[in-house]
C-alpha cells in the first residue's frame, strides 16, 4: 500500500457568520497519531467532519496523496470514507442492530443495491468482523444487539467498524469523554495498537491534555478555528496550553482537575 | 492486511460462532413458513373477492372514459353557480377548522391524563386511553350519520363529528408525543426544587408543544381533506355539491369541483408547512 500524505490547505468552514474553521493548513504524515487539542467550540469536529467530507468545506482544499477530496463525488466519495474511518463520542451504532451487523456497515462501500437491501454479507465479510471484534475483545458479543452493551464496548465496536472498512485513516471525534478512566484507557490503548500495528494515520480530537501528552506523537492546538499550535508533547508548555484555552481568567491552569487518568492521589 | 482473511481462518470462525453465519434451521423454517403463510393468505383474498383480470383490464376501460369527462373542465359562467361552490368550498374549510381547533382544546388535558408519564394512576390511564380508542373506533362518517340524526342536517353535525372523532385522535397522539420527551430537562427542573406541575410547565411543555402543534397543522389537513365526503352524507360543505354532480351524471362539474378541492388542499398544505416551519423554530428554543 502506497503511503500518502494528507494534506489540508486553507480549509474553512462557515456556518452563517461564524468561521467554524478558518484557513487549516496542515500536512499529515502517513502512520502519524495525531491529536487535536482545543476549547469546546474551537472547531476541531468540524475540521474532523470536513475531512472525512460529512461537511462540505466553504473555502480551501484537501488532498491525500495526488488526489483531490474536496473535490470527489458519489462512488468515489464514498470509497474516500472508507479510506478514513470515523469514530464518534456517542458511538453512532445502530442500537437496535446486533454487534455483528454493527460492525458489517463497515463494509458497505464495497456492496452494491442488492445485497445490502438484503443485508447479505459473506462469510469472508462476517469472520472478518468477527476477528476485528475478537480483536478488541467483544467476540463474545457479536450476536448481542449494540444498545445493550456498555459505552466503553460501543466504543469498541465503533472501533472495530472502523477497522474492517480496511481504512488508511482514522479519524475519532471526542472518542473517550463520555467513558470512564478504565475504558477510555482500552479505547486509546486500541487506537494505539492500530496505529503501531496496521500503520493507520490516527488523528483524534481530545478533551484531555494528559491523554494528549501520553498518547500523540503530535500535538495539534485549535482556537477560534484557527490552528495555533502544532509541535510535539514536549512542546506543550503551560504558556502554551493558556493560550489554546484562553484561560487567562482563570489564574493557574490546573491540568489535574480536568484529567481522566488513573493515578495515585499523592499530589492531593 | 485487514481485508484480507484464509478460508482456515472463516472455517475457523464459523465453527466457533455458528451462529454469526447462520442462523439456526428452525429460524430459517419458521421464516419460510411465515412466509408462505402470508404469500397464501394473500392470493386468497384476492380469489375469493373475484380479482380476475379481465375484471381489472374492463374497469380501467371504464375509468378511462370517465376520467375523459375531465376535459375540457367544465368553467361556471353564473354568479349564483360560482357562489354556491365557493360557498361549499369555505363550508368544508371552516367546518374542519372548527372541529380540529374543538377537538383539539377538549384532548389538550385529556392528554395529560392519558400519558405515562404524567398520570401515575395506572386504573385511570388506563381508563382514559380505552376512552380514546372507543372514541377512535367511530369513523368521523359513523358520528356524522348518528349526528345528523340528533342535530338535523347541516353543518353543526358535520363540525360535531369531526370535533369528537378528532377528541380520539389527538389525545392519543398528545400523549405519545408527552411519554417521547426527553426526561433530562424534567430531572433538572425537579432537581432545582420545582414541583411536578412546574416540571410539566417548564420541561415537558416547551419539548412536546412543537410536536403537539405539528399533528394539530396535520390533522386540519386531513380534515379538509376527509371533510368532503361529510358533505355527501348530508352533514354540509362541498362534499353535497359534488355527489349531486355524479349523482345527475355531470361528470365534467364534478371533475372541476374535484379540481378545486384539490387546489384548496395544496394552498393548506403550503400555508401550515410555513406556519409550522415559523413556530417551531422559535417555539422549540423559547418559550
Amino acid at each position: 500500500m502506497e503511503k500518502h500524505n494528507l494534506t489540508l490547505s486553507g480549509l474553512g468552514r462557515s456556518f452563517g457568520s461564524t468561521r467554524a474553521v478558518d484557513g487549516v493548513s496542515l500536512d499529515i504524515g502517513p502512520g502519524e497519531f495525531v491529536g487535536i487539542i482545543g476549547r469546546s467550540g474551537a472547531g476541531k469536529s468540524t475540521l474532523l467532519r470536513l475531512i472525512n467530507r460529512l461537511i462540505e468545506p466553504t473555502d480551501g482544499r484537501i488532498a491525500f496523496g495526488g488526489q483531490d477530496i474536496t473535490a470527489l463525488k458519489g462512488k468515489s466519495l464514498r470509497e474516500w470514507r472508507r479510506q478514513c474511518a470515523m469514530i464518534f463520542q456517542q458511538f453512532n451504532l445502530i442500537d437496535r442492530l446486533d454487534v455483528l451487523t454493527n460492525v458489517l456497515v463497515g463494509r458497505l462501500a464495497a456492496h452494491g443495491f442488492a445485497s445490502s437491501m438484503a443485508m447479505h454479507f459473506t462469510d469472508a465479510e462476517r469472520a472478518l468482523a468477527i476477528r476485528a471484534l475478537d480483536r478488541l475483545d467483544l467476540a463474545p458479543q457479536a450476536l448481542q444487539k449494540a444498545g445493550t452493551l456498555s459505552g466503553g464496548q460501543q466504543q469498541r465496536v465503533a472501533i472495530a467498524r472502523a477497522l474492517v472498512q480496511n481504512p488508511r485513516i482514522l479519524l475519532a471525534d471526542e472518542p473517550i469523554a463520555s467513558l470512564d478512566p478504565g475504558n477510555a484507557t482500552r479505547v486509546m490503548d486500541a487506537l494505539r495498537s492500530i496505529n503501531n500495528e496496521d500503520g493507520i494515520t490516527v488523528l483524534v480530537n481530545l478533551h484531555t491534555l494528559d491523554t494528549a501528552r501520553a498518547y500523540c506523537d503530535r500535538i495539534i492546538g485549535m482556537r477560534a478555528g484557527r490552528v495555533i499550535f502544532d509541535g510535539g508533547a514536549h512542546q506543550l508548555t503551560g504558556e502554551v496550553v493558556r493560550d489554546i484555552y484562553g484561560s487567562d481568567d482563570l489564574g493557574e491552569f490546573n491540568e489535574s482537575v480536568t484529567s481522566t487518568a488513573i493515578r495515585p492521589a499523592v499530589d492531593a | 492486511m485487514l481485508t484480507t482473511i484464509s478460508p482456515t481462518e472463516i472455517a475457523d470462525w464459523r465453527q466457533r460462532m455458528p451462529q454469526a453465519f447462520r442462523q439456526p434451521l428452525s429460524v430459517r423454517l419458521r421464516r419460510l413458513a411465515l412466509l408462505w403463510g402470508f404469500a397464501a393468505l394473500f392470493a386468497w383474498c384476492l380469489y375469493d373477492f373475484g380479482f380476475s383480470p379481465e375484471r381489472i383490464v374492463t374497469g380501467f376501460g371504464r375509468l378511462g372514459r370517465v376520467l375523459s369527462f375531465m376535459f375540457p373542465p367544465h368553467v361556471w359562467t353564473e354568479w349564483d353557480e360560482i357562489d354556491a361552490i365557493l360557498e361549499g368550498l369555505g363550508e368544508t374549510l371552516s367546518m374542519a377548522f372548527l372541529g380540529t381547533i374543538l377537538g383539539a382544546i377538549l384532548a389538550f388535558p385529556l392528554s395529560f391524563l392519558g400519558a405515562k408519564t404524567i398520570n401515575r394512576l395506572p386504573l385511570l390511564r388506563f381508563g382514559v386511553r380505552r376512552g380514546f380508542d372507543i372514541i377512535r373506533a367511530f369513523e368521523t362518517l359513523i358520528l356524522a350519520l348518528v349526528f345528523i340524526r340528533a342535530f338535523g342536517l347541516g353543518p353543526l353535525a358535520g363540525v360535531m363529528a369531526i370535533a369528537v372523532s378528532e377528541v380520539g385522535v389527538l389525545a392519543k397522539l398528545y400523549a405519545e408525543a408527552i411519554e417521547n420527551i426527553s426526561n433530562k430537562p424534567v430531572e433538572g427542573v425537579v432537581a432545582s426544587g420545582g414541583s411536578r406541575l412546574q416540571a410539566v410547565r417548564f420541561a415537558m411543555m416547551p419539548q412536546v408543544m412543537p410536536v403537539l402543534l405539528s399533528i394539530t397543522l396535520y390533522n386540519f389537513e386531513s380534515n379538509v381533506r376527509s371533510g368532503t365526503i361529510l358533505g355527501i352524507v348530508g352533514a354540509g360543505g362541498i362534499g353535497f355539491l359534488l355527489s349531486d354532480r355524479i349523482g345527475a351524471y355531470r361528470w365534467d362539474e364534478a371533475w372541476s369541483i374535484i379540481l378545486l378541492i384539490i387546489a384548496m388542499v395544496y394552498v393548506i398544505d403550503a400555508l401550515s408547512a410555513t406556519i409550522r416551519a415559523r413556530f417551531i423554530g422559535t417555539m422549540g428554543t423559547t418559550r
